[in-house]
């Protein structure tokens, strides 16, 4: 490796250096407590996948270049020089750990191995070996950001083509516009993913509840933060904050995307609006009584993934067993402590990697599938389209049998009126031809 | 020979507890000047107040407790154990009232707490040969084991020798002088402390000693200090 180039790369290292990083690099004991942690490791045994080796190859590169230790006794802590060996080592690291800090839970310091694994992408970016696709998905999303006007047209087209699709789900009173787009001083601004399924339902039930909101134009997922890269994640999250701030919102809604909720939850900042996941509005409608919902349209066991970004390292746990208490008749943890719960195994960019991964991501969650299969539930209900995208790959290559939904779905479908008493019978005529009263 | 322990026992501990806190010092100001991560680090559930469950988790090691108990044993012995020590070697620098609250003679323990010290490094050190540890393990693991292994050795051999086989050549009052003198600026070695039949141990105790804070600045044993700030940001 060239020296001006590695000197590059260090300045980056330092430079993304934090209070709380330093901590992590110094203070691994290497108790090796953490092997149990990784679904990877788990589901394949080998060295590579323990949480603290994974970590230890950019605390040994620490140790070379920033650690007098490492510097004058490099054989004790067994430091390393960056080059191009590294390099491979790191992404081979980063990108098989999908950062579900579950490994948190066990070290006995809480040492965050995804800030870690987020520092070896940063190095990979600053050599350009980071993974082409997730680069351009992220370039994508900031370049739309910036010329917002090239594509509103068409964006309006395709939203207006799904309203049909919301009416069938809800039927909004007449005038009202069942996906409003842009709407100045609306109390929500959702953001949605760029498929139908996390707008479709999620507008059914905004209005169904009555809400004053609006779309945004925007996809919420994060691929900056999937590449590790703060500038990136930094300006992809800024189209959002600038729209929310434009269009005065008191609240915004992220869609049933882990990384985005987290990115969007705990980078914003300090602002004038909060922000919540759909599924904390979903509880907080079915509590307050705005929307009701008919518990005979799911039959079968059920089950719930917690999806890490917005479970373990979001907090939004109670909010999702809630709405299915109202869902389901016989639901079924996965788990008995959430925090536990495994990583679908295609978090951190892998499933955004496609089929590059496919082969890793299914050999690496086969505890997950495991898991999933002991509390035999026929339905699985997820509230993040990557978990989603992962857990019917497995159920595909595993043939788990199971069907894989998403909360927002669970909850639009079974969408009733207010003068419908919906668990005392079931067997009620199907929901569009019923009349409904909006709440 | 003399020329030797006097070097040992009078410079290199002046250095060794210049290094250890001046070294510290710096290694938490440099930690603590780097400026913070911008978003919140904690893990959920949540529970309150955290500050008082991050002192918890940095103290009582409950993850460990859930998933590997006999570790825990041992890490809570040894933890226990050089916190006793502690206050035993704070002892022979005078009487302190408050550690007398349990009457006992110092050192506290009877002894014992050296032998368990002794035992679980023994087992820390024997489960670093075994995978998947061993793998993970860097030489610097090892070495900072035997180091404190032989510093406690050494030091609860001369506990040992007083307490269970009534040696009384080299006795609390003569390293209560000899710590003294060395607190007031004055060094003075004593007779029984450069003469006695287990000066050696002592000079072997200090020099281990002296190795250890020497290096803890620069090593991994700053978790001491910086357990609890790292357990506050998982708890938030």
């Amino acid at each position: 490796m060239d020296q001006n180039i590695r000197n590059d790369l260090l300045k980056l290292f330092r430079e993304n250096l934090s209070r709380a990083m330093k901590l992590y690099l110094e203070t691994c004991s290497r108790c090796g407590l953490c092997v149990q942690a990784c679904h990877v490791h788990a589901s394949m045994p080998q060295l590579r996948y323990i949480a603290a080796y994974r970590a230890e190859i950019i605390r040994k590169i620490y140790q070379k270049y920033f650690k007098a230790q490492g510097r004058f006794f490099p054989r004790l802590s067994e430091a390393k020089e960056l080059n191009d060996d590294a390099l491979q080592e790191l992404y081979e690291a980063a990108f098989s750990c999908t950062g579900c800090r579950r490994c948190m839970v066990y070290c006995p310091h809480g040492i965050d191995t995804e800030m870690l694994m987020s520092l070896a992408k940063l190095l990979l970016v600053g050599a350009r070996r980071e993974p082409e696709m997730l680069s351009l998905l992220a370039d994508t999303s900031i370049e739309k950001g910036k010329s917002l006007a090239l594509f509103k047209k068409d964006f309006l087209t395709g939203i207006k083509s799904l309203e049909s699709r919301v009416v069938e789900k809800w039927k909004s009173p007449s005038g009202q516009i069942p996906i409003p787009v842009d709407v100045q001083g609306a109390d929500i601004l959702y953001v949605p993913l760029s498929g139908a399924r996390s707008i479709i339902p999620a507008a059914a039930i905004f209005n169904a509840a009555g809400r004053n909101w609006t779309l945004s134009f925007f996809e919420a997922v994060n691929f900056g933060a999937f590449l590790g890269d703060p500038a990136r994640t930094r300006l992809i999250l800024e189209r959002i904050i600038d729209e929310a701030r434009r269009l005065k919102v008191k609240k915004v809604v992220a869609c049933e995307c882990g990384t985005a909720f987290r990115v969007m939850k705990q980078l914003s900042g300090k602002q004038p609006f909060e922000v919540v996941s759909i599924v904390q509005e979903m509880a907080r409608y079915l509590r307050e009584g705005l929307i009701r919902v008919d518990r005979s349209r799911c039959n079968g066991p059920i089950t719930y993934h917690d999806p890490c970004q917005i479970a373990r390292n979001g907090g939004v746990i109670n909010e999702p067993r809630e709405i299915l208490r109202h869902l389901a008749q016989d639901f079924r943890e996965m788990s008995p402590d959430p925090a536990y719960n495994w990583c679908c195994g295609g978090g951190g960019g892998l499933v955004a990697m496609g089929e590059d991964t496919l082969d890793f991501r299914m050999k690496s969650a086969r505890v997950k599938v495991d898991q999933i299969l002991a509390t035999g539930a026929k339905i699985v209900v997820t509230a993040c389209e990557n978990c989603h995208t992962q857990l019917s790959d497995l159920n595909d290559h595993y043939k788990m049998g199971v069907e894989i939904r998403l909360l927002s779905s669970m909850v639009a479908d079974a969408l009733v009126g207010p003068e419908e008493t919906a668990s005392t019978n079931p067997e009620k005529q199907p929901l569009q031809e019923t009349t409904r009263i909006p709440a | 020979m003399q020329t030797l322990y006097y070097v040992i026992l009078v410079p290199m501990t002046y250095l060794a507890f210049a290094v250890f806190f001046i070294g510290t010092g710096l290694r938490l100001f440099t930690i603590y000047r780097t400026p913070k991560y911008p978003a919140a680090l904690q893990i959920f559930p949540k529970k309150h107040p955290g500050r008082l469950w991050a002192i918890h988790d940095a103290l009582l090691f409950p993850t460990i407790r859930k998933h590997n108990p006999l570790l825990w044993v041992f890490l809570m012995l040894f933890h226990i154990g050089f916190f006793l020590l502690i206050i035993g070697h704070i002892e022979l620098f005078g009487e302190f009232g408050i550690f007398q609250i349990i009457p006992h003679e110092v050192f506290p323990g009877r002894g014992f707490v050296g032998l368990i010290l002794c035992l679980s490094l023994l087992f820390f050190l024997g489960r670093r040969f075994f995978s998947p540890v061993r793998e993970l393990s860097t030489p610097g693991d090892y070495f900072l084991l035997i180091l404190i292994f032989l510093t406690a050795l050494f030091g609860s051999q001369m506990d040992w020798a007083r307490r269970w086989y009534g040696y009384d050549a080299l006795l609390v009052e003569n390293y209560r002088d000899y710590l003294l003198s060395l607190l007031y600026l004055k060094p003075e070695l004593n007779f029984a402390v450069l003469n006695s039949g287990h000066a050696f141990m002592l000079v072997l105790h200090v020099f281990f000693a002296n190795l250890f804070l020497m290096i803890f600045p620069f090593s991994k044993l700053m978790h001491a200090f910086t357990s609890v700030a790292m357990n506050k940001l998982r708890r938030g």
